[in-house]
């Protein structure tokens, strides 16, 4: 990066706090710092929920899963517009009629005190010890590639995000959520132009697509009921559907970004916006890394994309023979590439088709060659990272891309890690301020002043623990992926108690939440004794918390007045 | 502190104000079937692609 890049860095990054910052300084109103300004229309919600789901990790690995195993993961998100128009029509307008702060207060208003605080606290604990992974897991990456120290990175991402949320609250980060998405889609735009005008003269987009499509990377949607497969149109739908709900509809760092706002209308748009777009948006994003893979065809690259890991453990001897092999099929896979795209301008089908066998054949070589490279990285230190795909994409920036835009695009990564970040401590600072501290000191609630400052407080707290909790996990090696873990496990109960209180009209407070304690062990009990895929402990518990949730109301007293 | 409930009864009920909208059923529907469109677009990318 040159003096250009580091101007572009700095000045959009500093710059949309700063002025995020500034803007808001002077929020006094409880209702402002926790629901954002009163008269926010749609585009302006839209952007702040999109701009928070976006996280950094969103631009590093889709890209490289694109380039790894194609688009197919975009189906992921085919349950995301089904999911988005439950929200609207079920979940949003009855957290504006109760005019809620949080979402865990609706259930105190359904159910009672011990059901809302049960809400709260799932949420407090998986977003919580999740706030640390979403600062640590792009710096990591972005440390590495570009030779930062780690903790510079986690310091300068944290107390960034610190400065201006606690400032501002809600309304700040909803104002530089517009600006941070508007420096993210100038970016990747230019990061598809930059990769269009390097592919080889006389390829274009539909020459790489279809070398791209030959190789496997093109398969968008796959209809096959075999359970074994990961991606498919049912497991998007039906799976996409559930976590979307979860994620939309109970998760604070969302729900937060839509019901503040004029009207129920900004909000309801702002979703449909979201449900909209989201797709295309996944799609480009896949493509790219799809159109990446085709472009490294052609150019020299390295046979692993982490170079630092690969050159720590380079001493061996087996690492030079490894890339001389890999240099040497990348080759022969692009004059195979060549022979087949001149083979499909001639009319003979029999020489095409040969061609582009000896193309797959030749481009299996080089993947099987990066398999190697792994190997040899796990023989040589068991506890090496072997996945690379996340470092594709940001090896491109740095490598084709002109000054200026390539600090561009690292502004892009940090936009990408703040907006996400900023939503998360607001919601996790808002969240202990009106369903615990409030809960546990009530004569304090009519003072809005005090109000305001313990949120600041409880914000500025939060991301000091996300900010600590990042500098320690450099330490666990597999800290991310228990993370996630730790967030499918709470996720399923979380839904089930929502679901339940819009659904099941006859459950009251004390069989739901017996109900979902009931389903919270099992599903712990679960995990330590089976051995399925994590991702499904979010169906199995949240139809446990339902299927509870009936029985006991079937054999408990009449449900209680709600107290929330 | 929370502001007193019911702010947004009367406007659940009212149009959504979207040009070529009059109902909010008809917003859902019209985002439902732009998804049916996106998945056939993709299946139609996926057939000529791959």
């Amino acid at each position: 990066m040159n003096v250009a890049d580091w101007v572009v860095l700095l000045g959009t990054i500093v710059g949309i706090a700063a002025y995020g910052s500034w803007r808001t300084r002077q929020v006094r109103s409880l209702n402002t710092y926790l629901r954002g300004n009163a008269s926010t229309g749609w585009g302006t919600i839209g952007l702040s929920v999109m701009a928070t789901q976006a996280s950094a990790i969103t631009f590093l690995s889709i890209p490289g899963q694109g380039f790894e195993s194609g688009i197919g993961f975009v189906q992921n998100y085919f349950g995301l517009p089904l999911a988005l128009i439950v929200v609207c029509a079920v979940f949003l307008p009855m957290y504006r009629r109760l005019n809620v702060y949080t979402a865990y207060e609706f259930l105190g208003r359904r159910f009672d005190k011990k059901t809302r605080l049960l809400g709260a606290g799932l949420f407090l604990l998986q977003r919580g010890l999740a706030a640390g992974v979403t600062i640590y897991a792009p710096a990591i990456i972005i440390s590495t590639v570009l030779g930062w120290p780690l903790d510079l990175v986690i310091v300068f991402t944290g107390l960034l995000v610190i400065v201006y949320t606690v400032t501002g609250g809600s309304e700040a980060v909803a104002l530089t959520h517009k600006w941070q998405m508007a420096v993210i889609s100038v970016g990747m735009v230019t990061a598809m132009v930059v990769l269009l005008r390097r592919l080889p003269d006389g390829l274009g987009f539909t020459g790489a697509a279809h070398v791209a499509g030959a190789l496997g990377k093109l398969q968008a949607v796959d209809f096959s009921l075999d359970p074994s497969r990961r991606y498919t149109v049912w497991t998007g739908v039906f799976g996409g559907l559930f976590l979307s709900l979860s994620y939309f509809g109970t998760d604070q760092s969302q729900v937060q970004r839509y019901i503040g706002g004029a009207s129920l209308r900004e909000g309801r748009l702002g979703l449909m916006f979201n449900a909209v777009l989201k797709i295309p948006m996944q799609f480009a994003i896949l493509l790219l890394g799809a159109l990446l893979f085709v472009f490294y065809q052609f150019a020299p690259h390295p046979v692993f994309f982490n170079q630092a890991e690969w050159r720590r453990h380079a001493q061996d001897g087996r690492f030079p023979a490894l890339e001389a092999q890999h240099a040497s099929a990348v080759a022969q896979s692009e004059s195979a590439i060549r022979a087949w795209l001149q083979a499909r301008t001639s009319d003979d089908a029999a020489r095409e088709a040969s061609a582009r066998v000896a193309m797959v054949a030749a481009s299996h070589r080089t993947h099987e060659i990066r398999a190697e490279a792994k190997a040899a990285l796990v023989a040589a230190d068991p506890r090496a990272k072997t996945t690379d795909s996340d470092y594709v994409f940001i090896t491109f920036i740095l490598t084709q891309l002109p000054h200026g835009a390539v600090g561009l695009l690292v502004a892009v990564m940090f936009a990408a890690a703040l907006s996400s970040k900023a939503s998360e401590l607001a919601a996790l600072g808002t969240t202990t301020t009106i369903d615990f501290w409030r809960h546990f000191r009530p004569l304090a609630a009519d003072d809005e002043a005090r109000n305001v400052r313990a949120a600041r407080r409880f914000t500025a707290l939060w991301g000091v623990f996300a900010v600590a909790f990042a500098l320690f996990a450099g330490f666990a090696e597999n800290l991310i992926e228990a993370i996630n873990i730790l967030g499918s496990i709470f996720y399923g109960v979380l839904l089930g108690l929502f679901v339940v209180a819009f659904f099941f009209r006859r459950v009251g407070g004390s069989a739901v939440f017996f109900a979902a304690v009931t389903a919270q062990a099992l599903v712990i009990v679960m995990y330590f004794s089976l051995n399925i895929g994590y991702l499904w402990y979010n169906l199995i518990g949240c139809a446990a918390c339902i299927a509870f949730s009936v029985a006991l109301q079937a054999v408990l007293p009449p449900r209680a007045r709600a107290d929330g | 502190m929370t502001p007193a409930p019911g702010r947004d009864e009367r406007s659940e009920t009212e149009p959504p104000d979207v040009p070529g909208f009059r109902t909010w059923r008809g917003v859902y529907l019209f985002v439902f079937g732009w998804f049916v469109l996106v998945v056939i677009l993709l299946t139609v990318f996926t057939g000529i692609f791959s």
